[in-house]
């Protein structure tokens, strides 16, 4: 089997037992919030009335009052939901649940400004794909967001080293006045080296983002559609000078699953077609790499799909290899089903 | 898509209610993912009136997407399922797959590995279907049940 998720009958323990486990705390956590409510109401309204157990300074102050009701109402809010939820799921199946889900949805849907029904379920729209018009052919592709960012690297090493400059002051203050900070003290050398690492990884996607020029990707039709033929216009600018530069059409399946508390994704490459694949490119800030190509989707291909867990992704992707930073860029598009035609206009 | 199914073996006075489902779900490595197309609920009175040892007739207009894919990661598979709720509290679940194909495809999406991989098969011995053979397999399929 080409996955390894266990399909086996056993379980860690009943499901009953656990329903009861959540039943129960979801009910202590609105009781405990009625509880904390009724407090904070009685010390507010009838300050006599309050159980001697509870200490006058827990609600004696306007902050205390105001913390504890806070904290009471979300606990009831949360107990509250819990629980209903619980109980109106428990005699109801798997297909019962995904069609109150399903009528759920399709209430939202009537809220101005929500998603419509484009005829073609689970197939993304691909609206932004189709939102920047090209300049050799009809649409720009967008990158796929947050692949080029550098914003987060320049986060990281700005905040981490402005708190170990900010530890350093407190421990070389510790010195002067004669009361050395000695664990502060043994933290700043890991702390520094983290820092090093974090302004190191800047740099590099610094290095990346000026040496790497834009690279763009134009297409002479969108959405795609399996035995369809389209023009694809691939332009590379910077100073580079690369060992291999590649374009590829990919289809990658992407799937979310639950090990233990985290989630993981895993993608695999169900589908690849190299465009383009040159060694020893050179590219000029003047002369960008230009090259068009013809593209053909195979016939018995499977389209875009979205899921909850599950997705299937077409995409361009034009890679670069070289000493400099080498970088990977994803354009990604839909590919909808043969025959299928979809309905943009649908309010 | 058309199809009939009919209950033996199993007392009316067992029957509490039935749920019928037209559906698609994934298998595979991640979390399940599932949609009901065409959903129908029969309670005890339902079932008395209609009478679960006749035939009856499930109708449903099947959509564009998503299509039946047989992948590395992904398995996406349409189905009806029946789930009979039984008075001591106990459930029986049938299901009977079928594939979903576009008109222009002979038979169902399967992933294409990179060069150098095999090929995996899933569909081997399962003939192609346009929709009136789709419907006709799950006739045939939940007949198949009636005998079991």
């Amino acid at each position: 089997m080409p996955w390894s998720k266990k399909r086996g009958q056993r379980t860690l323990g009943s499901p009953s037992a656990g329903i009861a486990g959540e039943v129960a705390f979801s009910a202590a956590a609105f009781l405990s919030g009625v509880f904390g409510v009724s407090l904070v109401l009685i010390s507010h309204f009838a300050p006599q009335q309050v159980p001697e157990q509870v200490s006058a300074e827990a609600l004696s102050s306007s902050l205390s009052s105001w913390v504890m009701g806070t904290v009471s109402i979300a606990a009831i809010v949360i107990g509250a939901t819990r629980l209903v939820f619980r109980v109106m799921h428990l005699s109801a199946s798997d297909e019962m649940r995904s069609v109150i889900a399903t009528k759920a949805a399709a209430l939202e849907r009537l809220a101005p400004g929500q998603g419509s029904d484009t005829g073609l379920p689970n197939v993304p729209r691909g609206r932004a794909i189709t939102d920047s018009p090209g300049e050799h052919l009809t649409y720009r592709l967008p990158i796929v967001a947050g692949q080029d960012g550098i914003l987060g690297p320049a986060l990281l090493a700005w905040f981490w080293n402005t708190a170990w400059i900010i530890l350093l002051a407190v421990v070389v203050s510790g010195f002067w006045i004669g009361r050395p900070r000695w664990i502060l003290t043994g933290l700043l050398v890991p702390f520094a080296l983290i820092g090093r690492w974090s302004f190191l990884y800047f740099v590099t996607q610094l290095k990346q983002r000026l040496g790497v020029g834009p690279t763009v990707v134009e297409i002479s039709e969108h959405p795609l559609k399996p035995g369809g033929t389209y023009d694809l216009f691939v332009s590379q600018a910077g100073r580079l000078k690369l060992k291999r530069l590649s374009v590829e059409l990919v289809c990658e399946e992407e799937t979310f699953y639950r090990q233990g508390t985290d989630v993981r994704v895993e993608r695999h490459q169900a589908f690849g077609k190299v465009l383009s694949r040159e060694r020893d490119v050179e590219v000029d800030p003047q002369v960008p790499w230009e090259q068009q190509f013809r593209v053909e989707i195979p016939q018995n291909v499977m389209h875009s799909f979205a899921g909850t867990h599950n997705a299937i992704r077409w995409k361009f992707v034009v890679k670069g290899e070289s000493t400099w930073p080498s970088f990977c860029r994803s354009y990604p598009v839909v590919v909808h089903p043969p025959g299928a035609t979809q309905n943009l206009s649908q309010p | 898509m058309t199809a009939t199914w009919r209950i033996s073996r199993v007392p009316l006075e067992e029957l509490q209610g039935l749920e019928v489902s037209v559906l698609w779900h994934t298998e595979g490595k991640g979390d399940e993912d599932l949609h009901v197309h065409h959903f129908q609920r029969i309670n005890e009175t339902g079932l008395k009136e209609i009478g679960v040892e006749n035939q009856q007739t499930i109708r449903c207009v099947l959509p564009a997407t998503p299509l039946s894919y047989h992948g590395q990661l992904i398995r996406l598979s349409w189905c009806v399922r029946m789930r009979l709720f039984l008075e001591d509290g106990r459930e029986i679940l049938s299901e009977t797959p079928f594939y979903l194909v576009a008109d222009a495809q002979r038979s169902p999406c399967v992933a294409t590995p990179p060069q150098g991989e095999e090929s995996t098969t899933p569909t081997q011995g399962k003939p192609s279907m346009d929709r009136e053979s789709r419907a006709a397999q799950t006739r045939s399929a939940l007949a198949s049940l009636r005998r079991d």
